[in-house]
């Protein structure tokens, strides 16, 4: 069980690549910093993209989990 | 601007003066025949929005600091101060240009706007200036080419997922996996966009040929090219050239992604393995009876030439070999080919976002679409595919819009079928 409470679901379920990281990074400056949100995606390449984009930008992917047809990204807000 | 800044974004501006360049800069006339060719201006017709008129802003500062005439006398002629509003001047025109280079095709002496507002980029990124969303993407892209181990088994979990979408498509052969990964000396590495919708269709049009085939981890679209950063674009770039390399692909075919197919084709340097744009082997493989489609495209369908694949790539036929396999009754847009106007997404644009801009400055390609009396349209560039549904939306031209390999992955014919 995660130790992290999620503040928010961003569904952007259907959306292909960039836009999950476009959109995610547009709702940092609306989550307090600490938060965590989570990210709901169906691009497989977010499962690359979101701790890249987390590496170079100061955030924090707490975890991906994988079922069919659906991707959970965690993301804690670091600054 | 300091003192500092300004010597700093003259030296980055120095660095584009090839002969080329220097000769585009210098030899412009203002003829204006280049004015009606940019489909910006033709649907919004301000002067700014001409290809001289952006043209200008780079060029005066050209004249100030680099010709002979302005270092004696700057007085003489225009010329403009490389300072904070020069800058803003260069976001306006580089980033209202989508780089389509159909104005090139009519100039009399062929000068590429395209390059000369690449110099108006570049001087953006030296002065910090550049559309943030574009460096935070290219720069999650160089990450991601830097650490691809840490996400491999993810990324691997995550494709083995879209296998039964592909398998739906067609069956793949026994003894194959559907869709393979790190594939040693593979005839093809397919370099796809990240979605289900780029890979699926592809996979199942390389299963259905019997290709030995391999995903490439990384996605195709380079940032770093929209942002008209050259380091940019080449770390990401390489990205993929070193996985091709160590894998020893005979062949790297891009997805349908216009900027991604000409970087790596042209502005990557020489390679091991041949690049081609996926329509191509689409288009080889039903020449050489590998694959077969049934016609099924029953609305009139019309064809849009993406820039970079066409007037910059100089494909113009594979694609419409594969829809004379396809459609009952195709039209072409008028004019096409390397006339064709451009939709508007590029020049980074679509990933911007910048919604009204695109839909206000692309008036002329929704006329010219509606003039077909098509009710389908297909393309082989994601931009071109966004920006046309958005247009699609906009101007309620109730459109089908398709890629057009994900057309011919549906009009696969199965193995026992009959076509």
């Amino acid at each position: 069980m995660a130790d992290y409470e999620i503040k928010k679901t961003l569904d952007y379920k259907g959306l292909a690549c960039p836009m999950p990281i476009v959109k995610t990074s547009m709702e940092m400056p609306k989550i307090a910093v600490g938060d965590v949100v989570e990210i709901l995606s169906t691009d497989p390449g977010s499962i690359a993209d979101f701790p890249a984009w987390a590496r170079t930008t100061g955030q924090a992917v707490l975890e991906v989990k994988q079922e069919p047809g659906l991707i959970r990204i965690y993301v804690k807000r670091q600054k | 601007m300091d003192a500092v800044m300004q010597a700093e974004l003259k030296r980055l501006f120095e660095t584009k003066l090839n002969r080329a360049m220097r000769l585009y800069l210098e030899t412009c006339t203002h003829c204006g025949v280049c004015v009606e060719a940019c489909h910006v201006w033709q649907s919004m017709p301000e002067s700014k929005y001409t290809a001289v008129g952006r043209a200008e802003i780079v060029r005066k500062v050209f004249l100030k600091y680099f010709s002979l005439e302005g270092r004696i006398a700057p007085w003489a002629g225009e010329t403009i101060e490389l300072d904070d509003v020069a800058v803003e001047r260069f976001y306006d025109a580089a980033y209202s240009c989508t780089g389509c280079r159909r104005c090139m095709v009519y100039c009399p002496f062929g000068i590429d706007t395209q390059q000369i507002m690449s110099i108006a980029k570049l001087l953006l990124v030296g002065a910090d200036k550049e559309p943030k969303l574009l460096s935070m993407l290219a720069d999650m892209s160089i990450a991601k080419g830097e650490d691809v181990e840490s996400s491999s088994a993810g990324f691997a979990e995550a494709i083995a997922n879209l296998e039964p979408q592909v398998e739906a498509l067609y069956p793949t052969p026994a003894g194959r996996k559907t869709i393979p990964l790190g594939v040693q000396k593979a005839d093809v590495m397919f370099v796809g966009l990240s979605g289900a919708h780029s890979i699926v269709p592809a996979a199942a049009i390389l299963n259905a040929a019997g290709i030995n085939w391999t995903l490439s981890s990384f996605e195709a679209v380079n940032f770093g090219a929209f942002m008209g950063d050259p380091k940019r674009t080449k770390a990401i770039a390489q990205r993929i050239v070193a996985e091709a390399e160590r894998l020893q692909a005979k062949r790297v075919a891009i997805v349908e992604c216009g900027t991604a197919y000409r970087v790596m084709k042209y502005q990557t340097g020489e390679h091991s393995f041949e690049t081609v744009a996926f329509v191509e082997l689409i288009a080889k493989y039903l020449k050489g009876g590998m694959i077969r489609l049934r016609r099924n495209v029953d609305k009139r369908l019309t064809y849009h030439d993406p820039c970079q694949v066409a007037r910059n790539g100089g494909i113009y036929e594979a694609p419409r070999f594969v829809i004379s396999k396809l459609a009952q009754d195709f039209v072409e847009l008028t004019p096409n080919r390397e006339y064709n106007w451009c939709c508007g997404g590029g020049g980074g644009l679509i990933a911007m976002g910048e919604l009204e801009f695109r839909m206000k400055s692309s008036r002329v390609k929704m006329e010219q679409v509606k003039a077909t009396g098509a009710g389908a349209i297909c393309t082989i560039c994601e931009n071109c595919h966004t920006q046309l549904t958005d247009l699609n939306a906009h101007y309620d031209m109730g459109l089908d819009v398709h890629s057009l390999t994900m057309l011919a992955a549906h009009a696969l014919v199965k193995p026992g079928e009959k076509a």
